[in-house]
């Protein structure tokens, strides 16, 4: 535990050094320019604009830092020959993976949480109070942060065996693909024939439902969200999250490094 | 070429290049005007289309959509362009983006139903938004108003209008006289009591800047016909004594009836026409919005 530690503070004070939380900064602008523009710009709708946008700009660039950096925790030390140091010493290959991850979802939650304090103080800014209703915005950010562990995960995964753009593509299009899977589920059998419509709705259930994570509309009009979705939510993602990490560390352990 | 001599051509180079590049964005502004009107009307139709290409951001992208209906309505009135042909599905995506975005709800209300050149003249449409509102809101009772309010004045389908007012009045938040008006309506139809306190309640609660003033429109009207009803009954009067309708209101004022000439809510004399009866001025801006509202039959 000491030595996965040790690799997921490195990786985040790499992160650091590497200037990726300068993103703050982006962020800090769109949501002073939104929340004083959305008044001029808007009918009625100043706090759910507040909300989506802030909610989305934490996702996009939270998506962005989780897939490129996520493809670049293991091919990158690999490139830099770094990784050879690494595991000669009492370091398994599992452990590193595991300390790479924790290293970027530490990032990630730092990062997302200052996103959310701005996205609050911008949200104070129009309504002029906070109040019950936005715990709903609290648990989107959460959401949030459990997608893209899921994201870090997956972006693991494909680094471990195809090269850096290849990986990136495939976490996007399993991500996109994660978008549709109520669709997937949906295909009726009379355009496709029993047996593919079937295929689908098992392969729906296979792949990551990032649907689940989607409560932005619920969130900006200050609907409740049950604590039982909470739950399940967090189970799903910590038991998703493993499952892609055993896959990856399994791939990685027979991975010739040579 | 010295240093000087480079400073210098530079000087005349950048701003000359930056005067074909003003001149060369206009040309191409011409061009994308076109091409944009096209866009729009292939693009915005297919909302589920742009559900799907929205991913998870659907309600972000909903929100831009409904600032483009503002935009689109504001520019089409500040033109004076009739043409609300877009106002449907703009609205139509907006709300399929997020069923909850309840101003777009009750703006497509209004404005979808009323009739051309304030709306788009197809109260059809504003029900099925509406409708479309209620399936997603059970609980908003203020859609069930909405949709109450374009079968009274625009469908003028009283029954469903009373029958809307009904089914919103059984929410516990809604307006305790939600129940009297579907009552009111049901029995009477369209009334002047009626259709002025619906538009006063729309001209209290309202936040949107046309909404109030479409309200306040009607609201001058109907003061401009109960103002006219008034004089009509002075006329009567008139010639009960006379034994002839007078040929102007200054002979309302000399026979004592009138205290002095009325005015509309503009400020503008109100006149008589040739058979004696009360109308608005031909110099009142409101003439021209009763012709839109209200047209002679």
């Amino acid at each position: 535990m000491t030595r996965i530690g040790a690799v997921a503070v490195n990786t985040f004070r790499e992160a650091v050094r590497d200037r990726v939380l300068y993103n703050l900064v982006f962020f800090a602008l769109v949501m002073m320019a939104a929340a004083i523009l959305v008044g001029q710009i808007s009918i009625d709708i100043e706090q759910i604009v507040i909300v989506t946008l802030g909610l989305s700009a934490i996702s996009i660039i939270g998506l962005l830092i989780a897939v490129f950096i996520g493809v670049g925790l293991v091919s990158k030390e690999m490139d830099k020959r770094t990784l050879y140091a690494l595991l000669a010493k009492p370091l398994r290959r599992w452990e590193f993976l595991s300390g790479k991850f924790a290293g970027l979802v530490f990032t990630l939650t730092v990062n997302t949480a200052a996103m959310a304090a701005a996205l609050f103080l911008a949200l104070y800014y129009v309504k002029h109070s906070l109040g019950h209703a936005d715990i709903a915005v609290l648990v989107a950010v959460y959401f949030v942060l459990l997608k893209l562990a899921l994201v870090v995960a997956l972006a693991m995964l494909f680094s471990c065996f195809t090269t850096p753009l290849l990986a990136i593509l495939f976490t996007a299009g399993l991500y996109v693909a994660g978008l549709f899977v109520h669709e997937l589920r949906g295909l009726q059998a009379e355009g496709i024939g029993p047996g593919p419509a079937a295929m689908l709705r098992w392969l729906s259930y296979l792949l990551p439902n990032f649907e689940n994570f989607d409560v932005m509309g619920a969130a900006a009009h200050g609907r409740a969200i049950p604590s039982a979705l909470i739950a399940e939510n967090t189970v799903y993602a910590a038991l998703y999250c493993a499952i892609v990490l055993i896959v990856a560390a399994a791939v990685f352990s027979r991975r010739n490094l040579k | 070429m010295n240093s000087a001599a480079r400073y210098l051509s530079l000087a005349l180079v950048v701003p000359l290049g930056f005067a074909g590049v003003w001149r060369l964005q206009k040309y191409i502004d011409a061009q994308q005007a076109a091409v944009q009107i096209e866009d729009d009307q292939v693009i915005l139709r297919s909302s589920k289309l742009v559900k799907a290409l929205s991913l998870e951001y659907a309600p972000l992208v909903a929100d831009i959509y409904w600032t483009r209906v503002a935009q689109y309505f504001g520019n089409k009135h500040a033109g004076h362009d009739p043409d609300l042909r877009l106002l449907w599905p703009l609205l139509d995506v907006s709300t399929t983006l997020d069923p909850s975005l309840m101003p777009a709800y009750h703006f497509g209300g209004t404005f979808l139903s009323d009739a051309p050149p304030r709306g788009a003249g197809r109260p059809d449409l504003a029900v099925q938004l509406v409708e479309r509102g209620i399936r997603a809101n059970p609980n908003e009772w203020r859609l069930y108003y909405d949709l109450g309010f374009v079968y009274y004045f625009d469908a003028k389908d009283y029954p469903k209008a009373a029958a809307a007012f009904l089914e919103g009045s059984k929410n516990p938040d809604a307006f305790v006289w939600m129940k009297v008006m579907a009552a009111k309506i049901a029995s009477e139809g369209e009334s002047p009591e009626t259709s002025l306190f619906l538009w006063q309640d729309i001209y209290n609660t309202t936040k949107d800047a046309a909404v109030k003033q479409n309200a306040l429109t009607h609201l001058q009207l109907l003061r401009a016909v109960k103002d006219c009803k008034q004089i009509d009954a002075l006329s009567d009067e008139y010639q009960r004594r006379v034994g002839r309708r007078p040929k102007n209101i200054g002979e309302l004022v000399q026979a004592g009836l009138l205290h002095g000439v009325p005015v509309d809510a503009l400020g503008y004399a109100y006149t008589l026409d040739e058979d004696g009866k009360a109308e608005l001025n031909v110099e009142s801006p409101l003439l021209e919005k009763q012709l839109m509202v209200m047209p002679k039959k």
